[in-house]
């Protein structure tokens, strides 16, 4: 599946359900889909929060064995892999929320990769199916 | 999402049904506002329905978790499904949150 969202502002749960869809078509576990509709969740809200964009493509597809999402966007220059993770050990008065999206990602998919490429930003998660 | 607030005068229960995602993150914030009243609140969160939280919903629990504590309360969540408590654990939310 590969589908532009322009405009993309408030379409965030029309790219989930989107995505959601074609698992479910691909016969993904329960347990996967939650993962997947967790992570593009995420995924959606920082390019929405932080690139500026006004079109998402997203591509989804099974090949080798996992499912893969790609999202590339025309937004400034935003890689959300480029800070640190946060610190989950820190003590309640000292925890905030910046970066925990980006690191449900990188915790509950096998890969995550960013590049910027001919004035977009792409960022591609996969997760292996067995 | 649905929230559902009861007090028998010494606890608070709060039961938690649906999802909190980007769509209903708005709503339950403000569902929510009742516990953010009082002091030395005792809250539980009944969290058998709750299918599914983003982060944004995270931030609304930490939240609620800090207003609590600084307030001289105490708060558990309770009878978390077993996705949703991964969300919590894989984030270091299950060390500053009481899960039950």
């Amino acid at each position: 599946m590969k589908k532009r969202y322009e405009p993309v502002d408030g379409r965030n749960a029309e790219i989930i359900e989107d995505v959601v869809s074609f698992a479910q078509m691909s016969g993904v576990t329960q347990d996967l889909l939650f993962k997947i509709r967790l992570c593009v969740e995420e995924v959606e809200e920082n390019i929405l929060c932080y690139s500026g964009t006004t079109w998402v493509d997203v591509e989804v597809g099974v090949k080798g064995g996992c499912f893969t999402v790609t999202f590339k966007d025309g937004g400034i220059h935003f890689d959300p892999l480029g800070n640190n993770d946060p610190d989950i050990a820190a003590p309640l008065d000292e925890r905030g929320i910046g970066g925990l999206g980006i690191l449900i990602c990188k915790k509950m998919m096998d890969s995550v990769e960013y590049r910027f490429e001919h004035g977009c930003n792409i960022f591609t998660m996969s997760k292996r199916l067995f | 999402m649905e929230v559902t607030i009861t007090n028998d005068g010494t606890k608070t229960r709060a039961v938690l049904k649906g999802r909190v995602d980007t769509t209903t993150v708005e709503g339950f914030q403000k569902d929510i506002v009742p516990l953010m009243e009082g002091e030395n609140p005792d809250i539980e969160l009944d969290c058998s329905d709750l299918d599914y939280t983003s982060s944004q919903g995270l931030r609304i629990f930490l939240m609620l978790q800090k207003s609590v504590i600084a307030r001289g309360g105490k708060m558990v969540m309770a009878n978390m499904k077993s996705q949703v408590k991964e969300v919590f654990d894989i984030t270091g939310f299950s060390n500053i949150i009481k899960i039950i």
